[in-house]
């Protein structure tokens, strides 16, 4: 006769809620058993726990050796192939959403020995010699390190300048506490800059509301949960300037009157990490981070946390569901204090914007948008890298630095991240900023561009992002959890109906209007809003 | 209950003693688990680690039967450092210097000495109590089945009258009635010593109102409890018992010396709806409807008065209790119920009692529930009980002090037995052991033993075991739980083949009668 | 002690915002559908707009949880936003306008509703509030079936709560009443997007979980997803069967519930509660009372009358014989050794009127007042 468990699990308080997602890490992921060690250890209940772990990828499936990238530019560049082929070697393999190293297509991440949340990414390599060998059909890949990334030459004059050298003498924090909260809250309005995580909200806005709030304990939180498909310069700020970021969210800190800093960072990125961790003990060293508490945090594989509540909700142990608002995190975000988030590249402009003035930095832009921009661009082109034009650069000149198409002519590109959806190469000339794109139906965002060539076939590539969406739905709402099945549903359909040489149907097309009309309509975040763009795009410029 | 069911979710503080709720007060509990939630502080005395005090603020494991020495500690404390409601004691109470003097020597260093509750726990509970403007008492058979019931009830009762936590919302005394209609009975003059709506027998007035509406000579003389009641069959003071509703060889203590005695018995008559162990020795079993298909009223803890409706046909020939009664009544030769149904019959009562006066059929089908005090058929009834100031007069203080346990352990009997009750079953469990959901959850009895003892003994978990005392011996399971401290045991009172009551004591409350379930001394023994 | 005391420290806490902030004066005015409604500050558009009789749609709504705005059901058009607003968290504001019955609004919940119908792949339950919904506001044409990848607990073996993941619309109230009101946190939101399922803990049995099968989970669910085990098979009968109000008889708390009988087979099928905020359990049950049910209609209930035969063994007898045989005894004991050797327990398991009557019979047909009960708190 079984005995079951009886009545005496007691609901405890949750008196370590936040240390929830490290502890999973400490304990291998979410194995079985893991639920109850990490509720013991932090009084969360144990299903809770549970339930929490199992909404991260990275905790959920502990066992996976090899992660191979299903992003369009990986795919692009053979991820397909690379994921089957090395999934036939016999390690545990599987897809995953971007891993943001799009320039180093096709994107692994392999888990350390031991795990513990540290990932290496590597880059898939085609080996045409083992591939003779193996036989005719069978392709061989192997996992390799990849290479220096490209980037704009070192220019003084550029906002952030990635090839630059790191300023460790923090002389804008030096002069921003000279000067008081009050002249760097103006500089910011001044610079008129925008945030650069993918909403484009006025950042001196933002600001001045946590500093209206500053008797209530603000904090400080770094967006470097960098997973928006096609986007990778917030982990080239991170590796190549750390300081320079540190230094923007310290003087943030003395602005809004914070005196605690939380960097949320994608687990995926090692070289960031490192870089950070070593700038942090620096900066530490040298007494630039006196008064201030810095925490590094670690993301577990969900994109949706790149969403600013749902990141408050991964901080303080809980699913990334994002929140309703109001109220906005600048009232009531992280533990329901006032909190200021901006991303990384946000925070690397304001160094800059403290040292030559906000109208510098404003005069910086294409006509009317202010400062440089860091554009990422991969897919069909010579030199995926990430380049820092003015604000308001064209498509044509981002091409044009990256050297061009290559494989073919210019079919489409995306402008700005998986929800941007495609241009046609007609719009080639369209300036890459917040106002013209949406002008164009589609997003800046996070101004992730990718390129194809007119050997891609766009339904393909629209559908490689619906996939995206409906893996990486947070799962909270209808409108988006189930709108994004649908979705793919009928784009598959559609897939099927061009391959029989037939057009999509009538009702098919009305079902896409309507479920899309309710996406926008109905979901409670910007992920369900903005998914159906690429297939109203699809609709419109490539059937 | 001094106050009510809905209003605990709004409490700022809540004592809970001697009441295991999530497990005996499921529903009620669920408030309790709101409060706290929502940031109400919680303090939990039990010798067991009960579920809520994994949620409670502070956790107070008192040696079983301290209750006393615990309170006294409190009071002392309260007393001392000044949070008292001088206001309150001055215009609603009397005898408070007579609990100030008997409580002064009670420091809490005192009382720990006693309860094994650190002092400083003492000290913090009593000033979270009596500083917490809404916080209320919760208590029930951990405090009241002990030969000192009756103290600890006076203990808890000079609490709240020393912080005037009385007469507003969410504050209160709060029994939590153990059974469906143990307010209701009670409120029905099921009593020796209360005619219904607690007027008492010994009052020439109110007999003189019963034996005008009845139209007999009543007795003018307490009658016997239930406690001397089952003592009387073995001296042959009692000859003759109806029972209805109740498997007194289950949940009777020292059920060997009563098993003994019922022989004694030259007539013994029981209603039920299942052959029970006492149905079995009956001369006469009628059977009759659950609750399910009768009609009639019960009383919940907070004084409520609800209906019962009929929703099926008894099986067979069953028929409801009130029909066998009026009709068992008519053939003794009494006929003053004939033709009545449960509607007359409340109507019956509610003309003798003022305080049910205002309740009727109508009003509760039409207003769905309503609490006494309800004197006329206008009156809302009552959400909590004094609210201008105590019913009668002034609020007595009593001072009580410490008395041991009848019976604790010693070196042949060297482990204290605690018998409760589990979320899964009920009482003799003959309800619920008919259901196969709750009897896969808990199928068969166990004892809680801590590891140490268990170890010391060299018992293992699950392992079957003799659970002994002076009186009698039962088999169970070892479960190993901290749930109970070294050198205690604990045991359900559910389970028909090891009946927990053939362990217990049966000493009464000096002035209830209840019998001390709670504490005695026994052997674990293996059966090997 | 003062007497000034606040009230409680925690008004506006996230456990019951809405109901603490209810019991404010409404000194806000908002107008909803052109009527103008007096709100009370940190109040929502939907509890405003139930007041003043105009119907919002829920579905992960429960008075007694934390609203969350899940479901999507409830958006309206508010003056202060955009976007459409779920009234079931959004707060009134002086001055407001708010639209119910719009075009947009109409379009929406249509829209909505084939969404939840295009994941519901074994249809909807009848008589579910999903169901009504759907009746009351229609579907827009069939979008394509979807099959999401939720996972139930095919191992789960208890016998009460069972769940049908290919129903469950995901507004977690099963969770958060699990968390938030019962306070076990058995069971959770797991996965993520379509996979999102309820779960327990490593997905083991409830039994083996912290569950204490008080079926609220059951209670709460919109879509039939969960159900009692015992009677699954016949969900599709629920909305036919007879409910009959009456007070669990197990312990002292008086919930209020209704027994869900099927008159021609004089069966009581399944165990529901009132709904919250209309009786003293607000809703809620225990398991005893929602499932253990089954001594109801046992096969072991005494169904005649027994007396002892002159062998001593106890054997079936009709009523004139039993009440005439147990008279006799009880008068015959009181003749040959007096009134007050007969003892009278009645019981706090029985009703009022029971009670009054056995007392009565001790006292006014026996003389006696040895009349008790087991009744110690």
């Amino acid at each position: 006769m079984k005995i079951h468990r009886m009545h005496d699990e007691p609901r405890r308080r949750e008196e370590d809620r936040l240390r929830l997602l490290p502890a999973f890490d400490a304990a291998g992921g979410l194995r079985p058993g893991a639920a109850k060690v990490v509720s013991d250890a932090t009084g969360v209940p144990e299903a809770t726990a549970y339930g929490v772990a199992s909404f991260y990828h990275l905790l959920a499936r502990p066992d996976v050796d090899v992660r191979v990238c299903t992003g369009l530019s990986c795919r692009m560049a053979g991820a397909d192939a690379a994921l089957s082929a090395l999934q036939r070697g016999g390690a545990a393999v599987e897809g995953c959403a971007c891993l943001g190293q799009c320039d180093r297509a096709p994107a692994a991440l392999q888990t350390d020995p031991g795990g513990g949340g540290h990932f290496t990414p590597l880059q898939a390599r085609r080996s045409e010699a083992a591939a003779a060998g193996a036989g005719q059909g069978a392709e061989v890949w192997t996992l390799a390190p990849y290479g220096a990334p490209h980037l704009t030459p070192d220019d003084a004059e550029l906002a952030i300048n990635l090839a630059g050298a790191d300023d460790l003498s923090w002389a804008a924090l030096a002069q921003a506490r000279v000067e008081g909260a009050d002249a760097v809250l103006q500089k910011v309005d001044d610079a008129k800059l925008r945030g650069r995580g993918g909403a484009g909200f006025p950042a001196g806005f933002k600001w001045r509301a946590v500093a209206r709030n500053a008797d209530r304990d603000p904090v400080v939180i770094c967006n470097a949960d960098e997973g928006e498909p096609g986007t990778f310069k917030d982990r080239e700020v991170m590796a190549q300037r750390p300081h320079l970021m540190l230094e923007g969210m310290a003087i943030a800190a003395h602005a809004v009157g914070a005196s605690e800093l939380v960097i949320y960072l994608r687990a995926e990125f090692k070289a960031p990490r490192e870089a950070l961790l070593a700038a942090i003990a620096s900066a530490r060293a040298a007494g630039h981070l006196d008064g201030l508490s810095v925490e590094l945090a670690l993301g577990h594989g969900a994109y949706i946390c790149g969403e600013e509540t749902a990141l408050l909700e991964a901080l303080e142990g809980r699913r990334g569901m994002p929140r309703h608002k109001p109220p906005f995190p600048t009232d009531s975000g992280y533990l329901g204090r006032p909190t200021l988030m901006n991303n990384v590249e946000t925070f690397a402009c304001i160094p800059a914007i403290v040292r030559r003035g906000g109208a510098w930095f404003a005069g910086l832009g294409a006509g009317d948008a202010s400062g440089t921009k860091l554009y990422p661009i991969s897919g069909d082109v010579a030199r995926p890298g990430v380049y820092e034009l003015p604000l308001g650069a064209s498509f044509e000149t981002l091409l044009a630095a990256a050297g061009g198409v290559t494989g073919g002519a210019l079919l489409a590109f995306s402008p700005g991240g998986a929800s941007s959806g495609l241009l046609p190469a007609s719009m080639a000339d369209i300036a890459l900023d917040f106002g013209p794109l949406q002008e164009a139906g589609s997003m800046l965002g996070s101004a992730g561009v990718v390129v194809l060539n007119d050997t891609r076939d766009p339904l393909a590539a629209t559908l490689t992002r619906a996939r995206f969406f409906r893996e990486e739905s947070c799962g909270q709402c209808a409108p988006c959890r189930v709108g994004t099945q649908v979705l793919v549903r009928l784009l598959e359909r559609m897939q099927a109906a061009v391959a029989a040489g037939e057009a999509l149907s009538d009702s098919d097309r009305a079902a896409l209007e309507r479920v899309s009309w309710q996406m926008e309509e109905g979901s409670i975040c910007g992920l369900g809003q903005a998914a159906p763009i690429p297939v109203k795009h699809l609709l419109r410029w490539f059937t | 209950m001094t106050n009510s069911i809905g209003e605990i979710r709004n409490a700022d503080c809540l004592f809970v003693i001697g009441s295991n709720t999530t497990e005996a007060h499921p529903v009620l509990a669920m408030e309790m688990k709101r409060a706290v939630l929502r940031g109400a502080k919680l303090i939990v005395a039990d010798p067991r680690r009960i579920w809520l005090a994994g949620m409670a603020d502070h956790y107070l494991q008192l040696n079983p039967g301290t209750d006393v020495a615990l309170l006294n500690g409190m009071a002392h404390t309260i007393i001392a450092e000044g949070l008292t409601d001088p206001a309150f004691i001055a215009q609603h109470t009397e005898g408070f210097e007579a609990v100030k003097a008997q409580v002064a020597p009670w420091t809490p260093e005192r009382a720990s000495a006693v309860c094994g509750v650190p002092a400083d726990d003492i000290r913090a509970a009593a000033r979270l109590y009596a500083t917490t403007y809404k916080a209320g008492i919760y208590y029930t058979l951990g405090i009241t089945e002990h030969t000192h019931g009756t103290d600890n009830v006076y203990g808890l009762s000079n609490l709240v009258l020393m912080t005037g936590h009385l007469g507003r919302e969410s504050s209160g005394m709060n029994p939590l009635r153990g059974q469906n209609n143990v307010q209701g009975a009670n409120d029905a003059g099921a009593s020796p010593i209360y005619f219904p709506g607690y007027q008492r027998v010994v009052d020439d007035d109110a007999r003189r109102r019963f034996e005008a509406a009845w139209g007999v000579a009543l007795d003018d003389q307490p009658g016997l409890n239930l406690n001397q009641m089952m003592k009387e069959i073995r001296t042959g003071g009692v000859r003759g018992l109806f029972v209805m509703g109740e498997d007194i060889l289950v949940s009777e203590p020292n059920l060997n010396e009563l098993e003994k005695a019922m022989p004694n018995l030259e007539a013994l008559i029981v209603q039920d709806i299942f052959l029970n162990l006492t149905a079995q020795r009956a001369d006469v079993v009628f059977p009759a409807a659950c609750f399910a298909e009768k009609d009639g009223t019960f009383t919940n803890s907070e004084r409520r008065v609800q209906r019962v409706r009929e929703a099926v046909a008894p099986p067979g020939q069953a028929r409801p209790d009130w029909q066998i009664l009026v009709d068992l009544t008519a053939r003794v030769g009494y006929t003053g119920n004939v033709g009545m149904t449960p509607s007359d019959i409340y109507d019956e009562m509610a003309g003798l009692c003022d305080k049910f006066a205002g309740i009727s059929y109508a009003r509760i089908e039409a207003e769905g529930g309503l609490q006494w005090p309800c004197p006329t058929p206008d009156h809302p009834g009552t959400r909590f009980l004094h609210r201008e100031g105590p019913l009668r007069g002034k609020a007595q203080f009593i001072p009580v002090d410490f008395r041991p346990s009848v019976e604790l352990p010693d070196p042949a009997w060297p482990l204290l037995l605690c018998t409760g009750r589990t979320l899964y079953h009920y009482n003799a469990a003959t309800q619920t052991r008919r259901d196969q959901g709750v009897v896969d959850k808990q199928s068969a009895c166990f004892v809680e033993v801590h590891p140490e003892d268990a170890s010391r003994l060299g018992l293992d978990d699950q392992e079957r075991v003799e659970v002994r005392t002076r009186r009698g011996a039962i088999e169970a399971a070892v479960r190993l739980t901290t749930r109970v401290a070294p050198g205690r045991i604990w045991l359900p009172m559910h389970f028909a083949e090891a009946r927990a009551n053939l362990l217990t004591v049966d000493a009464g409350d000096g002035v209830t009668g209840t019998a001390e379930y709670k504490v005695c001394a026994a052997q674990l023994n293996r059966l090997d | 002690m003062p007497d000034d005391v606040p009230p409680g420290p925690f008004p506006g806490s996230a456990a019951a915002p809405a109901r603490a902030a209810g019991d404010g004066l409404a000194t806000l005015s908002v107008v909803i559908d052109g009527t103008q409604v007096h709100a009370a500050p940190g109040e929502t558009l939907l509890q405003a707009a139930r007041r003043a009789g105009v119907t919002i749609p829920t579905l992960c709504h429960d008075e007694r949880l934390a609203p969350t705005g899940a479901c999507r059901m409830c958006l309206v058009e508010s003056s202060d936003s955009r976007r459409m607003v779920p009234a079931c968290r959004h707060p009134v504001a002086e001055g407001l306008e708010v639209v119910t019955d719009s075009a947009r609004v109409h379009r929406h919940r249509q829209s909505l509703l084939s969404l939840y119908a295009a994941d519901a792949p074994e249809g909807v339950k009848p008589g579910t509030e999903l169901d009504r919904h759907m009746r009351t506001y229609g579907l827009e044409p069939g979008l394509p079936q979807v099959n999401a990848p939720r996972e139930g607990r095919p191992d789960d073996d208890n016998k009460y709560v069972l769940f049908q993941p290919e129903s469950c619309i995901l507004c977690a109230r099963c969770t958060r009443y699990c968390d938030e009101v019962e306070a076990v946190a058995a069971i959770t939101l797991a996965e993520r997007g379509s996979a999102t399922t309820i779960a327990t803990a490593d997905n083991v049995s409830l039994l083996d979980s912290t569950c204490e099968l008080c079926g609220g989970c059951i209670d709460t669910c919109p879509t039939g997803a969960l159900v009692e085990r015992k009677v699954a098979h016949r969900q599709d009968t629920f909305p036919s069967l007879k409910p009959v109000r009456t007070t669990c008889n197990y312990c002292g708390v008086g919930c209020q519930f209704d027994l869900q009988v099927d008159p021609a087979a004089n069966q009581v099928v399944r165990v529901t509660s009132p709904a919250p905020g209309t009786t003293t359990n607000d809703g809620n049950l225990c398991v005893k009372g929602r499932f253990a049910y089954g001594f109801i209609g046992h096969p072991e209930r005494l169904t005649e009358p027994l007396i002892r035969d002159a062998s001593g063994e106890l054997v079936p007898t009709d009523w004139d014989t039993a009440l005439q045989r147990a008279a006799d005894l009880l008068t015959g004991v009181r003749d040959k050794f007096g009134k007050d050797t007969l003892g009278f327990i009645s019981s706090s398991r029985c009703t009022n009127e029971e009670n009054y009557l056995v007392q009565k019979l001790a006292r006014a047909a026996f003389g006696t007042n040895n009349c008790h009960q087991c009744a110690a708190t």
